[in-house]
């Protein structure tokens, strides 16, 4: 049974692909889109009946071995043609260079390596199939009316939505396969397989920005993935084996491995968009707003944290897992403090994954058990509440035109049900008693006796709530003008709006719960040098050696205060409603404009502050830039 | 605890501590009006505020207002509920932001220049004191080796003597957070206009006396969170919470407001070096 | 409930928040006014405070003429003012017009603005009798509500 799963969590998508690609019908599309997306969000939850285990057993009767390895050179000789389409020298280099290492590897590689324990069924790759099957699979669905618009609005003679698709679907079988696959060989080529996919979703548009930043994609990814074969070859050289399972095992002992390690966690770096690498995800983001999507929240940049997670055992209590935790909480920050700065909504968006990440990254760092925990957390919530502002922006944007989150000002007036959605999607990243800043608390105080660190983190953890309470507020910006009717919107579209919200609430709520069924399991069988206790959970309350979060019963006091602050709102709709103070000097038509000179009513118009001499770009990038490298330099020569 | 400790936490919390507060605010206005050479308001003339507010014709210029003003309140009566419950600081930090948040949301939903100010320029005290606060919980976690309250408690030294940087620290935030010169940035916190009381411009009848209501419980938990330096004795706790009200009293009329970039330095450069010396005497010491 | 009514009835005369208006003034009443509101004379004794937002205000201090074109900010600032409220005029100038009166462009005392419940004469009303004339506004503001 479980095997049957993992065909379809990880070969159905590549075959759904093929056919995706092949279909040139709107509604025969519709139906494989939605028949796939109900596959793998139902085998991801069924894989959750299944205990923790290893599969040695070949997928449903037959040995891929030798198919990824010819696939393998495929996707590489596809990058280095694209390298040389493009003339591109960096690819070109970095494409062949992997080719010839990956022959290498094949040539050296330990044969009864490859056949066992290919696939890993425990709880993190649990999390990880979850988020990407289901959260994925969300965003597939939301992008069918989306891709709809996009075409027409861009007066395409023949629809480019087969590659589109084909390219998604294959993507989430590509993370799923990564997330399970317990052989660095083959995590190696499903991470190839999201660089290219990525690739192919950037330049989706064919302009010349989007071809431009696809090809930046490329080669940071490239040089990633580079990275992690070179940390491959060593390992396999060194340990005999590639195993994951086994290399986690073995490390702790051979000290001498940490470089190796420190090349994958740099692939990690590369993945995740961490500072000096945030150019790649920010380029992204030309491409058709579900990309974004997929690429923040289910997919990609997860691939890089995954990564970090999956190999603290390995590093865990050494120096060079304390320079993990400063490149990652300095990224926190960093890219904190650049979103204040910046006005496009996708922008924001974008700096505030690589800052999560960040957060994400320092969690592995500090590598103990609640460390750990507070960062599975993060990457669940991060991936569900990302996807949904995601979303709301893409919506948005098909509607306004305008991805200008001053353009969003008194959204609420247009759009009230995406607007209300979007608010409080933006309201869970920041206030508790939801998920992502459960996980904040634990990082904080799980790295509470680094005092550098926390207190890169306490400044990050501000700066983040500046920048999302501006945008939450702006929202609501709107001069009182009556009664607001709902927008009317395709199911495809509100629908995935919907399930988002409610599954950042409700899990948010049953973080308790999953913290017993899916976190506690891998924290406490973890072979971690960094142990202090490992924290439980009673009656819905969080409890850590250093603290408590009651998170069930924050939620009934949030809820008691909602409720009273609903009645407040409903009373408050038979006031008298009033225009905004301006001074006396109101027009006697409109409460909201002034008599200007010459007796012109004018509108007051407000802006964000953006402080931006001291967050914006052209201020700070050199530098911040310039720190995390050296702060990766450190942490590399720190695994020496 | 037992079910009557609870009970009698609920009751401090909830009502004992905002009324105390509410006379202190009251002493406070005579103690300023003292040191300008003038008699100054009855003792209880916040109430007095109050309630008539709570009286005032209702008058909004966007519903959500009242919803946002709603949830401000909240968040300050839970985490001032959630410290007398001993429950975990960082936690209790974490709640009472929501309420910050809500604020701010609440005077962006009005678009008028002067509120629109107002929020962004509550916004940025936020930033300026959030981390300020965040360090010296911190500090306390590195002195007791834990985030819970009791730990304080616990003690058998007053922690001021273990953090002293931290203190002043804590004081930075108290005069962001009590809207005392020079750091009333956003608003002031009485008798002053400037900007139209900035945040507050929107507020008006009992969405600003609610406002004011939970001011009130924001300010309870700050002076509780400085009480905890002196948790040993109480004799020691009301010298030491008198003697920092009297200074920040003094600091405000001895001040004039500075600009918010001045704010922000002040507050990051020397809060965030006081603490990390002292953070490092306690990691080291 | 009774107690609270009492007491929110009783809390309208200890904290009357003014604002001030300068209509059309010479600024003679407007000095006069101003010196009401500094330390001299401490009407924060009283509960009272000079505000500058409409919304928070209790009651209204106008100086100076009213014309054509400042009319319209009266009565704005009066509309946005939430009851229960009152209005001061201070001023030869507040109640009539005052030496203006005939001027073209003047539409004369407050009154023919906005409801006047308080009128403080003298040109320039002396700050005694502003004082008094806020004092006469609360008895009335208490008749009123
Ligand atoms: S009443 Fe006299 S002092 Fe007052 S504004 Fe009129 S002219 Fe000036």
């Amino acid at each position: 049974m479980p095997d049957t799963l993992l065909f379809i969590l990880v070969v159905v998508p590549f075959i759904a692909a093929l056919g995706l690609y092949a279909l040139r019908n709107d509604s025969l599309r519709m139906v494989l889109v939605l028949a796939t997306a109900v596959l793998l969000t139902g085998s991801s939850l069924a894989l959750f009946s299944h205990e923790t285990a290893a599969f040695s057993t070949t997928l449903l009767g037959l040995n891929p071995q030798p198919l990824i390895v010819l696939l393998d050179f495929v996707v590489l000789f596809i990058i280095l043609a694209v390298g040389l389409s493009a003339k591109h020298r960096l690819i070109i280099y970095l494409a062949g260079a992997q080719i010839v290492l990956l022959a290498v590897f094949k040539l050296v590689s330990p044969a009864e390596a490859t056949g066992q324990a290919m696939f890993l069924v425990d709880p993190l790759a649990k999390l990880m199939v979850f988020v990407v099957s289901v959260v994925g699979s969300v965003i597939v669905i939301h992008a069918l009316p989306y891709m709809k618009n996009h075409e027409e609005h861009l007066h395409l003679t023949t629809s480019r939505q087969p590659q589109f698709f084909a390219v998604m679907v294959l993507f989430l079988g590509a993370m799923n396969g990564l997330v399970l696959t317990n052989d660095l060989g083959n995590f190696y080529f499903f991470f190839e397989v999201t660089t290219l996919c990525s690739f192919l979703l950037i330049r989706h548009d064919l302009t010349d920005e989007a071809k431009a930043n696809s090809l930046r994609a490329l080669w940071i990814n490239s040089l990633g993935g580079l990275a992690l074969l070179i940390g491959l070859l060593w390992i396999s050289l060194d340990l005999g084996t590639v195993n994951i399972q086994q290399i986690l095992a073995m490390t702790p002992e051979a000290a001498f491995l940490l470089l190796p390690i420190g090349l994958l966690c740099f692939a990690g770096l590369t993945k995740a968009a961490q500072l000096p690498f945030q150019s790649w995800l920010l380029g992204a983001m030309v491409a058709p707003t579900p990309t974004s999507a997929l690429l923040h929240s289910a997919t990609m940049v997860k691939a890089g944290v995954y990564l970090f997670l999956r190999f603290s055992p390995a590093y865990s209590g050494t120096f060079f897992s304390t320079t993990v935790a400063l490149v990652g909480a300095f990224t926190f920050l960093a890219a904190a403090g650049l979103a204040i700065s910046q006005s496009n909504g996708k922008k924001i968006l974008a700096y505030s994954t690589v800052s999560n990440l960040g957060l994400i990254i320092a969690c592995a760092g500090v590598g103990t058990p609640a460390a750990i925990a507070a960062g599975m957390f993060l990457i669940m919530f991060h991936a569900v509440t990302k996807a949904l502002l995601f979303l709301c922006v893409g919506t948005i944007e098909q509607r306004i035109a305008s991805r200008d989150i001053e353009d969003m000002r008194g959204l609420y007036a247009v759009m009230p049900v995406t607007a209300l959605i979007a608010v409080l999607g933006a309201l869970t990243m920041i206030l508790p008693p939801f998920g992502m800043l459960l996980g904040k608390w634990m990082a904080i105080e799980a790295s509470a006796h680094n005092i550098l660190l926390v207190v890169i983190l306490a400044l990050g953890s501000a700066v983040t709530v500046l920048y999302w309470a501006r945008w939450a507020g702006l929202f609501m910006t709107y001069p009182f003008k009556g009664r607001i009717y709902a927008e009317s919107q395709p199911a495809m579209t509100r629908l995935p709006l919907f399930g988002l919200i409610a599954a950042a609430v409700l899990l948010s709520f049953y973080a308790p719960a999953i913290y017993n069924s899916l976190i506690y399991p891998t924290i406490s069988t973890l072979p971690l040098a960094m142990v202090d206790a490992v924290p439980g959970t009673s009656w819905g309350i969080l409890v850590m050696e250093r603290g408590s979060f009651p998170v069930i019963p924050l939620f009934l006091v949030a809820a008691l205060g909602l409720i009273a602050a609903i009645y407040f709102y409903k009373v408050a709709g038979k006031v008298k409603p009033t225009g905004p103070y301006l001074s006396g000097a109101q027009s006697p038509d409109n409460e909201n404009e002034y008599i200007g000179p010459l007796r012109q009513s004018i509108l007051p118009a407000t802006s964000n502050y953006y402080l931006e001499k001291i967050f914006g770009e052209s201020t700070i990038n050199r530098w911040v830039n310039t720190t995390a490298m050296v702060l990766i330099l450190l942490m590399l020569g720190g695994g020496l | 605890m037992t079910s009557a400790q609870v009970f009698l936490a609920l009751i401090a919390g909830l009502f004992l501590a905002p009324l105390a507060v509410g006379v202190l605010t009251g002493v406070d206005r005579r103690v300023t009006a003292r040191l300008q050479s003038r008699i100054g308001p009855p003792i209880l003339q916040p109430f007095y505020d109050i309630a008539k507010l709570m009286g005032k014709e209702p008058m909004l210029a966007n519903h959500w207002l009242a919803f946002c003003s709603m949830l401000y309140l909240a968040g300050a009566v839970t985490s001032v509920v959630l410290f007398f419950l001993q429950a975990d600081l960082l936690l209790i930090f974490f709640v009472q932001a929501v309420g910050s948040v809500f604020l701010v949301i609440g005077a962006m939903t009005v678009p008028s220049p002067y509120s629109q100010i107002g929020a962004h320029r509550e916004l940025l005290q936020i930033i300026a004191y959030e981390p300020l606060l965040i360090l010296v919980i911190v500090g306390i976690f590195l002195a007791t080796g834990s985030f819970k309250i009791e730990a304080v408690y616990a003690m058998e030294q007053p922690l001021l003597f273990k953090l002293p940087l931290l203190f002043l620290v804590l004081g930075i935030a108290l005069t962001i957070k009590l809207r005392k010169s020079p750091f009333d940035i956003s608003a002031s916190h009485h008798a002053h206009q400037e900007i139209v009381r900035g945040v507050y411009t929107e507020y008006s009848g009992p969405y600003l006396a609610i406002v004011e209501i939970a001011h009130w419980f924001e300010i309870v938990l700050i002076l509780c969170l400085l009480s905890l330096f002196w948790s040993t004795s109480i004799v020691g706790l009301v010298l030491l919470l008198g003697i920092t009200y009297f200074v920040e009293i003094l600091v405000d009329n001895t001040t004039s407001r500075m600009t918010w970039r001045w704010m922000l330095g002040t507050a990051w450069i020397t809060g965030i070096t006081f603490s990390l010396i002292n953070l490092l005497w306690l990691y080291y010491g | 409930m009774n107690f609270i009514s009492n007491f929110i009835q009783s809390s309208r005369i200890k904290s009357p928040w003014v604002m001030h208006f300068d209509c059309g003034s010479c600024n003679g009443c407007d000095i006069e006014t101003l010196a009401v509101l500094t330390p001299v004379y401490d009407v924060e004794r009283f509960g009272i405070i000079n505000i500058g937002n409409p919304k928070h205000a209790d009651v209204l201090l106008v100086t100076g003429t009213v014309n054509h074109r400042n009319k319209k900010v009266l009565k704005n600032l009066y509309d946005q003012m939430p009851k229960p409220r009152a209005v001061i005029a201070i001023g030869a100038c507040g109640l009539t017009g005052g030496v203006m009166r005939e001027a073209p462009n003047v539409v004369g005392g407050v009154d023919k603005v906005i409801p006047v419940d308080v009128y403080v004469p003298g040109c320039p009303a002396k700050p005694e009798a502003i004082i008094d004339g806020v004092v006469k506004a609360l008895e009335l503001f208490a008749a009123k509500s």
